[in-house]
């Protein structure tokens, strides 16, 4: 048999075999691909993922909360930087809780550098931070006669509106504490809780190959040279013929 | 690998929010407006409003109560959108229903600062809406910073369509 013959049948087994072996992961690097390449329109870095498995894959230690803090009809519970708010998520990277009060129709959660506002529904209200805070860090939260009372280094600040803000307190202000969650609580909860992962790390990093571990890369640098392999061996079978003639 | 890749991607966190910069606080800016800054308003966000804004970002608004600061003549509007991946932080001064100026406080993204150039803020003076709640002029793209541009147009949109709802 002629030595090209025999080339072209050698080349066209292993670019099959090659092909084969690999197709999953080339299915995934371009999966992966694309959907990176339209991260912004799908918004990948705003959707996360809670799964215990996932932040144990990524060696994220999960905290279990173990505590909660009460208003005659509200409940918070946070750990990992979420927050259940009457049981429903209120959102991702928030900050530790300091306190919860109740204030009409209005529920305030402090955390040390924003405050929180809440219809009672859950739906956001306000947000402040910065400049719109009397102080920083704030130490505590409460009500007192009808107003919301923040504790700072420079002494506590009252507002009837979560918005403007006068130095002092009235004189009696019911501090918002926090009060010890039931080992069963906790469970639960940390399971509601679980650290979020964002889509688009997990996407990049199963791009990447990072997901599979220390060696993922390497293992995925030696599919690149498969790839490069096949596309070598594909123009090679595509172009021999044609140069031949 | 996770310990050494989580430690990876908060360093590149962390550098990524090290460019990210503050140029001016918004009490500032408010003060420099009015001189001293009035006491805040809050313009409560209707079912209609809310509408509005989502149509305006190509997203819900984020709170249901927008503060702003205003002495009658002129209001003043901190507004914040996220350009590419960051937050980008404006103050708008708006007057008769038209924006006298536009600032950006706190860009936050590594690319694309250039949409704080007065050049590129200028083309916004004198703007309003036009139907749709569109501005009536067009505003000049930047090469590399076409999204934090649109976030930019975005926010005046917003800024001047809040005014308008909060002198009706």
């Amino acid at each position: 048999m002629p030595f090209k013959l025999r080339l072209a049948r050698t080349l066209r087994r292993w670019h099959a075999r090659i092909g084969f072996a690999a197709l999953i992961f080339f299915v995934l690097i371009a999966v992966t691909g694309v959907a990176l390449n339209h991260g912004a329109a799908l918004g990948l870095d705003s959707r996360y993922v809670h799964a215990e498995w996932v932040a144990r894959w990524y060696g994220i230690r999960q905290e279990q909360p173990q505590q909660a803090y009460r208003t005659e009809s509200h409940l918070l519970v946070a750990a990992n930087g979420r927050w259940l708010l009457d049981g429903s998520p209120t959102g991702e990277k928030m900050p530790r809780p300091l306190g919860l009060v109740e204030m009409g129709d209005l529920l305030v959660v402090g955390g040390e550098s924003s405050l929180h506002v809440y219809r009672g529904d859950g739906a956001l209200v306000d947000r402040l931070d910065g400049y719109a805070l009397p102080g920083f860090p704030l130490k505590a939260i409460g009500t007192g006669g009808g107003e919301l009372v923040v504790q700072t280094p420079d002494g506590p600040f009252s507002s009837a509106d979560v918005l403007s803000w006068r130095p002092g307190a009235p004189k009696v202000v019911a501090w918002s504490i926090p009060t010890p969650l039931a080992a069963s609580d906790r469970e639960a909860y940390a399971r509601r809780l679980a650290p979020a992962i964002s889509l688009q790390r997990i996407l990049l990093d199963l791009h990447s190959g990072r997901f599979l571990g220390r060696f993922g890369p390497l293992f995925f640098d030696v599919v690149a040279i498969f790839l490069t392999i096949l596309a070598l061996s594909g123009a090679w079978m595509f172009l021999a013929p044609r140069l031949r003639r | 690998m996770p310990r050494r890749l989580l430690i990876l991607v908060l360093g590149l966190c962390a550098a990524a929010q090290a460019l990210g910069e503050v140029y001016q606080t918004p009490e500032a800016f408010v003060a420099e407006v009015f001189g001293t800054a009035p006491a805040p308003r809050v313009l409560w966000l209707t079912r209609e409003l809310q509408a509005g804004a989502a149509a305006i970002l190509d997203h819900p608004p984020a709170n249901l109560r927008q503060r702003y600061w205003s002495d009658g003549a002129k209001s003043v509007w901190i507004l914040e959108d996220i350009g590419k991946e960051e937050l980008i932080t404006a103050g708008f001064v708006i007057s008769q229903g038209r924006l006298d100026h536009v600032r950006v406080l706190a860009y936050r993204e590594s690319r694309g600062q250039e949409v704080r150039d007065p050049s590129f803020l200028k083309q916004f003076a004198g703007a309003g809406l036009a139907q749709g709640d569109r501005l009536d002029r067009g505003i000049d793209g930047i090469s590399g910073a076409t999204l934090s541009v649109h976030a930019m147009e975005r926010m005046s949109r917003l800024a001047l369509y809040f005014d308008r709802a909060s002198r009706n």
